[in-house]
């Protein structure tokens, strides 16, 4: 067999071609393929210039010749084949690398300053080129995550998380560049080591070493909120000079059997965790109760969900990142995994604008760049880093963020204009 | 001298026939007859165009012959074509050809008769048949021809021309049994038959006039040496059972006058001596491997190396892990304790304590945070968070002391001074009470138990049995466990009393480790054993597990997995997966799982401890490269 019936077709109205089916040869990959578009394209319009395409047939995109990735997935050869074409994802381009003084636990973006918590204990904000802003320091311990909680106009609030046990509210003003801590959230046990701020941004979650989640309100006052003292502690501790007006969590989710490694918000009503107790529960906000438990088998070290795909991804000390369905009920049903990690995935993150696209970072030193209809093999690898990589992060302005042992956070810019498509 | 043969058939002289074309076309086209049927015509056979090829006049007689061999060089190249008639001169070429074909050689220089082998067919039945051709559709259809051929024959076997061979019927025929009414007991001694031992045929040292080497030399006969150095040795460290000798013959041998009593020897031996048969029981080996499930069935156990923990300069001795996983402690002999978060492998604080570590224990308690460390000649109490820890030395009894100034800052909160310089220290499962260990050969003060609340200290023993190696606490019961070089004594707390002594059948313990559980023990020791002890069962091992290369240096349990492990000098960690089932009648299940490598051999040491993660299935290892290794 040497020639197959295929149909092209694809969402992007740029590059419509007819309707009609082509005989092409079994054997022609992506770049023959993608001639073959290019030459109707041409045909159809003088003025096109080449564009690479990529192509997928049921949703699957075309990494081999067409007659073994056919083979592969079992579709039949003697039927008319649909494949669909998009325009080739570029390489996302390194841009700038901020050096720190020491590890990076965690970065959060957004379109114009970069927020990075540091095991130096301090957080700090950056611009988006890269230059140095701000440094916050106020914890007595190793900063572990860090959150952008709303801007209004020239000042912003931010969330700092801490193996202090406590969480930071920090307003800060961009203009006259000072920071200030508002509030000091006390109640954890255990070294705070993920936080999540809800879409509104008046509340935020936030998960620990202690096994609980504790949700809290993240709108500044003016008032300290009491808190009980256990009556034999001894008062020593507290004499320590604190920054910050005192508050107390609003609500405490507990269920968990072990360390919470991982929280996010799917919607406003719902707050999603990941644990090393190898399960990711889903929270009911309103009434404190647990609605979904996802059991997996290994520990699990970050979670994201995309509303675009409506997926949970996660990254487990397993090497592979599952996508979970968390609508499903009870079950715990991975839909796909994806493996090419050689050590623990310790970072995943999808893209804010792109159903399909997720970005993950690990301890093998690499960022890889994963599309889920190419489950076999990421799109590209990131080979920037030199030593562990422990958080990834993207922006809506086509920058992706990732940080690691190596006290380096590289910004790279990613081809924005699938998102236009 | 060869002379060419009238056949033409092989290559080379067909290439002397094309020498022969180029200059006239005398070919014989008689083919290979005998050329004496031509003796008496003056030809000798045709050309192609049937012409006669007439003899060439030959008028050289005897004489001229010989002269001919003296005179001409090129006399013993020259052969006679029987077939032409005329006289052919070999060329360089020919000589060279005849001589290899005259040493059984190949014809050919370039052929190589050696080539390696290359086995199209083997006795490996490979999964790919060597043709996959489909049977023929003829080999499922009776054959035609057959079913003629049989239909004749059954007709003529209906029409009566054809009888089946008569079968002779005589009893008595030319074969019958000759032994078959022959008493079936003496038939039974013939089949029992044994054949006598053979013994070794005689070699040239038995020989009456042996070769020269075979005579025993100067040295080896010492001859100035009295006795000679043969007599000195013992009958088992002989060469030879006898000395050789050289005889002008045979009769002189001083053994021949005893040869037939040494024959009548030999057979009133063979008579008296009964032998017996034995029966060897045939066992398929396959049958004696129990029956295992694989590993694979065994999930969740370490399986790949994950996290590295750099930073030691010296050879880490001990660690452990927080109660709540998230912390691990290391003490290595560069005089320093280290504190790495598990999951980043970032080391979060080190305290330099002035002396090498021995040993590290956290807390089992989960609500106080304090670290145990035995510093060479010295113990300390670390609380985490900030930490304590607890060094030792004077003598006679232990000194409490209060950690001040420099040191509090550090974390150290506790010191407890010890007479002797210890070697470990473990805590009851409550964590109020620790052992510490200080092996010494000469007295009774090998272990001492503190209890942290009253800061005070005990020594339990009141004699000496031995060296103690190290010693653990029932993790529920009070019971003891103290680990002296050969054995396990289990002593009862309450009653002070030794309830059980366990034998290790190893000759030096190095490591002991309770099961969660409490019923079961396993110790390591520095002869490569790993030996599994079911209190319940018995006070020998149970089983004893010697995949280890060199000497085990530590042991551990899994707190909730059934799994263990054991670290040994060959820079390995085994993972064991152990089921301990509560039904008493059944014995534990004990199954190798993975074989865990990574750690390097530094100074003929490899892996010096081995502790769980206190939840999750991994397992973390120290070792003499200055590392410590997480295994996932």
């Amino acid at each position: 067999m040497s020639q197959i019936q295929a149909r092209f077709f694809t969402e992007d109205k740029r590059y419509v071609v007819d309707d009609v089916p082509f005989s092409i040869p079994a054997a022609s990959e992506v770049q023959e393929l993608s001639n073959v578009i290019n030459k109707l394209l041409e045909a159809k319009n003088a003025s096109h210039s080449k564009v690479e395409f990529d192509f997928l047939v049921r949703g699957q995109f075309l990494r081999t010749s067409l007659s073994a990735h056919m083979e592969t997935e079992s579709i039949l050869t003697e039927e008319v084949v649909e494949i669909e074409y998009v325009e080739r994802i570029t390489a996302p381009e390194p841009e700038e690398c901020m050096m720190h003084d020491d590890w990076i636990s965690s970065a959060d973006a957004d379109a114009e300053w970069i927020l990075t918590g540091s095991y130096d204990k301090t957080a700090r904000i950056w611009s988006t080129e890269g230059k140095p802003v701000m440094t916050v320091p106020g914890h007595t311990d190793v900063v572990k995550d860090v959150a952008w909680v709303k801007r209004e106009g020239l000042t912003s609030l931010l969330l700092t998380a801490s193996l202090d046990q406590t969480v930071l509210l920090w307003e800060w003003n961009s203009e006259r560049n000072k920071v200030e801590a508002r509030h000091c959230c006390r109640g954890h046990a255990g070294s705070v080591d993920t936080i999540s701020v809800d879409p509104t941004g008046t509340k935020f979650c936030s998960g620990s070493w202690d096994k609980m989640l504790k949700i809290w309100s993240a709108v500044p006052t003016d008032e300290q909120d009491e808190i009980e003292e256990p009556a034999d502690r001894p008062r020593k501790k507290q004499k320590t000079q604190q920054l910050g007006l005192t508050r107390t969590p609003l609500m405490t989710l507990s269920g968990h059997s072990e360390a919470v490694s991982s929280v996010l918000w799917c919607d406003s009503e719902e707050v999603c965790s990941a644990s090393w107790d190898h399960t990711i529960r889903i929270w009911d906000v309103d009434t404190g109760g647990m609605k979904t438990t996802l059991t997996g088998s290994k520990v699990f070290n970050c979670i994201s969900y995309s509303p675009l795909c409506r997926r949970l991804a996660s990254g487990s000390t397993d090497r592979h990142i599952r996508l979970w369905d968390p609508r499903t009920k009870d079950g715990s049903l991975v839909l796909l995994s994806l493996t090419s990690h050689t050590g623990w995935v310790t970072a995943v993150k999808w893209a804010p604008s792109h159903e399909h696209q997720l970005v993950s970072g690990s301890l093998d030193n690499l960022i890889k760049l994963w599309d889920t209809r190419s489950c076999k093999a990421p799109l590209y690898d990131l080979a920037a880093h030199e030593d562990k990589v422990f958080c990834v992060d993207w922006t809506e302005s086509g920058l992706m963020l990732s940080g690691g042992a190596d006290n380096k956070l590289y910004t790279y810019r990613y081809s924005a204009q699938q998102a236009e498509a | 001298r060869l002379e060419a043969s009238g056949s033409h058939r092989s290559r080379p002289s067909s290439v002397l026939c094309v020498m022969h074309l180029e200059y006239k076309d005398i070919r014989n086209t008689v083919g290979n007859i005998p050329v004496e049927w031509y003796k008496d015509f003056p030809h000798i056979g045709y050309n192609l165009d049937g012409k006669k090829i007439y003899k060439p006049i030959r008028n050289k007689d005897e004489l001229d012959d010989f002269l001919d061999k003296m005179e001409n060089p090129e006399y013993w190249r020259t052969v006679h074509d029987k077939q032409t008639g005329s006289d052919i001169v070999l060329s360089d070429d020919q000589v060279e050809l005849v001589n290899r074909l005259q040493r059984g050689q190949f014809g050919d220089v370039n052929f190589n008769e050696y080539e390696p082998m290359v086995e199209f067919f083997s006795s490996d039945v490979m999964i790919h048949p060597i043709t996959n051709r489909p049977a023929d559709k003829r080999s499922f259809i009776p054959s035609l021809t057959e079913k003629e051929k049989v239909s004749k024959l059954v007709h003529a076997i209906k029409m009566g021309w054809l009888k089946p061979r008569r079968v002779e019927d005589d009893g008595r025929g030319r074969y019958y049994d000759l032994w078959a009414s022959e008493d079936s007991s003496i038939l039974a001694r013939h089949r029992m038959h044994l054949p006598a031992p053979k013994i070794p045929l005689p070699g040239h040292h038995e020989s009456y006039n042996p070769p020269p080497e075979y005579l025993f030399t100067d040295e080896e006969n010492c001859i100035q040496t009295h006795p000679p150095l043969w007599e000195q040795q013992d009958p088992g460290d002989r060469k030879l059972p006898f000395v050789p000798r050289k005889y002008s013959s045979l009769r002189q041998v001083p053994a021949f006058s005893h040869f037939i009593h040494e024959r009548f020897e030999r057979c009133l031996d063979l008579y008296l001596c009964p032998r017996q048969r034995k029966m060897r029981v045939n066992v398929n080996p396959e049958d004696l491997i129990p029956q295992l499930p694989k590993p694979k069935d065994l999930q969740p156990f370490p399986t790949t190396q994950s996290l590295v923990y750099r930073g030691h300069s010296g050879l880490v001795r001990s660690i452990s892990v927080s109660p709540s996983g998230q912390w691990l402690a290391s003490g290595s002999d560069d005089g320093s304790v280290r504190f790495w978060e598990v999951c980043s492998s970032r080391c979060m604080k080190m305290v330099q304590v002035g002396g090498a570590v021995k040993s590290v224990a956290w807390n089992p308690n989960p609500s106080v945070c304090l670290l145990a460390v035995v510093i060479l000649s010295s113990e300390r109490l670390l609380s985490a968070q900030q930490e304590g820890e607890e060094p030792a030395e004077g003598n006679g009894s232990v000194v409490w002391s209060e950690a001040e100034g420099e040191e509090l800052n550090q974390g150290v909160r506790l010191k407890i001074q010890h007479p002797k310089a210890v070697h470990q220290v473990v805590w009851h499962a409550k964590g109020d009470y620790l052992a510490s260990v200080m092996p010494d050969n000469t007295s009774h003060l090998q272990v001492y138990i503190h209890q942290l609340s009253r800061r005070r200290s005990q020594n339990p023993f009141s004699r000496n049995k031995g060296l103690v190696q190290c010693v653990s606490f029932h993790p529920i019961r009070p019971y003891f466990f103290v680990a002296t070089q050969r054995s396990i004594r289990i002593y009862n707390l309450v009653k002070q009393e030794m309830t059980k002594k366990l034998q290790a059948n190893s000759k030096w313990i190095s490591s002991m480790a309770v099961h969660p559980g409490g019923d079961h023990v396993i110790c390591g020791s520095y002869d490569c054993k790993l030996s599994w002890f079911d209190l319940d069962l018995s006070t020998k091992p149970y089983k004893m597990l010697r995949h280890h290369k060199k000497a085990v240096r530590g042991v551990a349990y899994h707190r909730l997995y059934p799994l263990f492990a054991s670290a040994s000098d060959d820079g390995s960690v085994i993972v064991c997966h152990g089921t301990v089932y509560n039904d008493l009648l059944q014995n534990p299940l004990i199954v190798p799982v993975k074989v865990l490598r990574g750690h390097v051999m530094t100074h003929d040491l490899g892996v010096l401890d081995v502790t769980f993660h206190p939840t999750q299935p991994w397992v973390f290892s120290s070792g003499a490269d200055a590392t410590i290794r997480l295994f996932t």
